[in-house]
């Protein structure tokens, strides 16, 4: 091994606490946001990554310490959200991730994301040491304080005409998500969103910083759609009072598949998230298949959209999109089971949506506070 | 994986229930498609309400369905797209594995007669019942015995009551885990020579199936003892037998509730035995127990009581999960095979 010369060992010597400080989580890493004469992102996706990308349980201490030990390698992505991440990693686009996780899980998490091949451009983290250190342990389980700037700042930082985000329904990531586009679509006032802080128990000078960001973002009608990862297999019905633009999913198939109706993704990327599941060994084909079926009864996805993906997809995998995949049925056979489970709901409709009415925030929070001590009551937990 | 259609308009509870049932199978049965035949709208209306996995629980529009009280007959020529139609429909064009129906018994055994083939050697199907009795049985203490057949079919020569013997067997070692299940012909005597030619054939013919577990005749008051873990029987004396004990244990209830209302001291009585009562319930609550087969078919079909509701229904397609990952009706076929070799 080569001899390291006086002055490497001296420049080690001297980032030691840094190194040291990240390890611990000392530090916040604030998004630099874009360099100077760099062109503005067209679309940003943001994602959480607990329930969300990470199949990370939070029910009890041992699953908390659980996930705190764990290895990059010892972590699991949820089917199909790796090759979505990829194939959203698009000239133009830009990947912030905001996670609920301390900041002490930053190596591992990064390490994590690099064995799946999947980029970032942010990456922001709970520093719940510095919580602690000032006392403030009702941070440590707020979700509202600490997302919704993290997200305001970044727009701030890279302001992008679309965006799309990522969440689950372990906690308040709905009525977050819903808060942070109407925010930036000018529909929330400074007055109403400081009524939303006060009940989300948000401290006086995290609020005032929320504030002061909700003033500052660009304004525009940004969010264009909302996923909520069915992690708990909630009920899908309650989420519709969020409107259109909130698609609460059961698995990545399906966010692909509204991905696919929005123009973001190609039916030839659609299949690419299809075939991670499939090789993940716990979806088969007739449960894609399904999947598309359940969009379509929830209103989600349309007929068309449904056969035009077939067809697209049918001209992917003719051009190649399924190469080398003997192990998959002729193309054909899979193309007909998709079409099959749409002729199986006959002519029936899915439900009209009602007139969209403006969510009433501080009534939401008040909703989301009340069912968190229920489920804690119950013995159960969770964490964004 | 397999495929579970279940009939999503059949029974005193449906679509609701049976709906609810069906979700809460699919999140507690990984390895299980949930195919739900019926209305598709209505059905796409529940689905949204109830925790379920949307990945596993798929819509098969049906336009109409056979009512409780219908004439079974009548009904299926009547309505070509009646939900349990197409859902045995279904099934006989591969899609599906296993039926689970609440609904109109009569119309359910029509339907999948209709549409399904007997397995080889068998040359009557059977539709069971469970009855709760005094003496457990299996590795789960299960207090269900079955009685076959009581009314797939009216009458029953030996060699049938041969096959129901076979069947009613395969299926109690698989789903009450019991190795080696009592079987037993219900007659009017313990002695071999007693009852009808068909059970005086029978008897003699069992007697020489080294595969069945046979004890010989019983007589009706052994039902409820639990002598047997196994009945045999004609559908029509089945069917009798069956309805006698439903009638029997209604009447037991009625006649506590007239005492309950009577006289304090015997409403007294009641109250000072209700935990043993609570507990007597939850042993021979049918509720666990989900459903009663049709055997003799090539697929599983799990008959759920009419009234029954989501619990019922999410046990009756485990009971069918079990029945495929089981192999039941490979079980029978080889068992059948093999009587018919020697």
């Amino acid at each position: 091994m080569a001899r390291r010369s006086l002055f490497e060992r001296v420049a080690r010597l001297s980032t030691l606490p840094v190194r040291v400080g990240e390890r611990i989580g000392l530090f916040d890493h604030v998004p630099p946001g874009l360099p100077d004469g760099a062109p503005p992102p067209k679309h940003t996706f943001r994602w959480d990554l607990d329930k969300t990308y990470l199949r990370t349980e939070f029910d009890s201490f041992a699953d908390l310490a659980k996930s705190a030990f764990e290895t990059a390698a010892d972590k699991s992505a949820f089917p199909g959200s790796p090759a979505l991440l990829r194939s959203l990693r698009q000239d133009g686009h830009r990947i912030c991730i905001v996670s609920g996780s301390p900041t002490q899980m930053r190596q591992v998490l990064t390490a994590k994301l690099a064995l799946d091949g999947v980029e970032f451009d942010e990456f922001v983290l709970k520093n719940n040491l510095k919580n602690i250190l000032r006392g403030r342990f009702r941070s440590m389980r707020a979700q509202i304080p600490y997302k919704l700037p993290a997200m305001l700042r970044s727009r701030i930082g890279a302001t992008a005409p679309a965006e799309t985000l990522f969440g689950d329904d372990a906690e308040a990531d709905a009525i977050i998500y819903c808060l942070y586009a109407d925010i930036c679509a000018g529909r929330v006032s400074l007055q109403d969103l400081e009524r939303v802080l006060e009940a989300s128990r948000a401290y006086d000078d995290d609020a005032a910083i929320v504030l002061d960001f909700a003033r500052r973002v660009p304004k525009g009608d940004a969010v264009r759609r909302m996923f909520i990862h069915l992690d708990r297999k909630s009920p899908s019905l309650p989420f519709r009072r969020f409107g259109r633009r909130l698609v609460p999913v059961f698995n990545y198939f399906q966010a692909a598949l509204v991905l696919y109706a929005d123009g973001v993704l190609t039916a030839r990327q659609v299949i690419f998230v299809a075939l991670e599941m499939l090789d993940s060994k716990q979806y088969e084909l007739g449960h894609l298949a399904t999947s598309l079926q359940d969009m379509m009864r929830r209103g989600r996805m349309t007929r068309e959209d449904a056969l035009r993906l077939v067809a697209d997809a049918t001209e992917a995998a003719a051009s190649g999109a399924l190469a080398e995949r003997s192990d998959l049925p002729p193309f054909e056979t899979m193309a007909e089971a998709f079409r099959a489970r749409v002729r199986s709901l006959g002519n029936a409709e899915p439900p009209a949506w009602d007139p969209e009415e403006p969510l009433d925030y501080v009534r939401l929070v008040d909703e989301e506070h009340e069912h968190r001590r229920t489920r804690r009551k119950a013995g159960l937990s969770g964490a964004g | 994986m397999h495929r579970i259609v279940v009939d999503a308009m059949g029974g005193d509870h449906a679509p609701d229930e049976i709906v609810r049932g069906a979700a809460e199978a699919s999140l507690s049965l990984p390895g299980a498609e949930i195919i739900l035949v019926g209305d598709a709208k209505a059905l796409g209306r529940l689905l949204p309400s109830m925790r379920h996995d949307g990945a596993r629980v798929r819509v098969e529009n049906a336009a109409s369905y056979v009512d409780m009280d219908e004439k079974p007959g009548e009904a299926l020529a009547a309505k070509p797209d009646a939900s349990i139609l197409v859902a045995a429909k279904l099934v006989a064009a591969g899609e599906g594995d296993a039926l689970v129906s609440a609904g109109n018994t009569g119309a359910s055994v029509l339907a999948c007669a209709k549409q399904w083939k007997l397995l080889p050697g068998v040359k009557k199907a059977a539709l069971a019942a469970v009855y709760p009795t005094e003496l457990r049985r299996g590795e789960k203490d299960d207090p269900f015995s079955l009685i076959l057949d009581v009314g797939a079919t009216v009458e029953a020569t030996a060699e049938d009551l041969v096959g129901f013997a076979v069947m009613g067997s395969a299926y109690a070692k698989l789903v009450s885990s019991n190795k080696r299940p009592r079987v037993a012909l219900l007659s009017n005597g313990t002695e071999p020579n007693k009852g009808p030619a068909s059970i005086v054939g029978a008897h003699q013919s069992l007697l020489a199936a080294a595969d069945i577990n046979f004890i010989g005749n019983i007589e009706g008051l052994d039902i409820p003892r639990g002598v047997a873990d196994v009945v045999v029987t004609a559908g029509f004396t089945g069917n009798v037998v069956l309805k006698m004990l439903e009638g029997v244990s209604e009447t037991v209830v009625r006649l506590a509730r007239y005492a309950h209302k009577e006289r304090l001291a015997w409403r007294l009585g009641l109250i000072a035995l209700s935990s043993a009562i609570d507990q007597l319930k939850s042993i021979t609550d049918w509720q666990q127990y989900g459903g009663a087969p049709l055997l003799g078919f090539a697929h599983p079909f799990i008959k759920a009581h009419g009234r029954s509701n989501a619990r019922a229904v999410t046990n009756a397609i485990k009971v069918a999960h079990k029945a495929l990952s089981g192999d039941l009706c490979g079980a029978i076929a080889k068992t059948m095979n093999e009587l018919g070799a020697t």
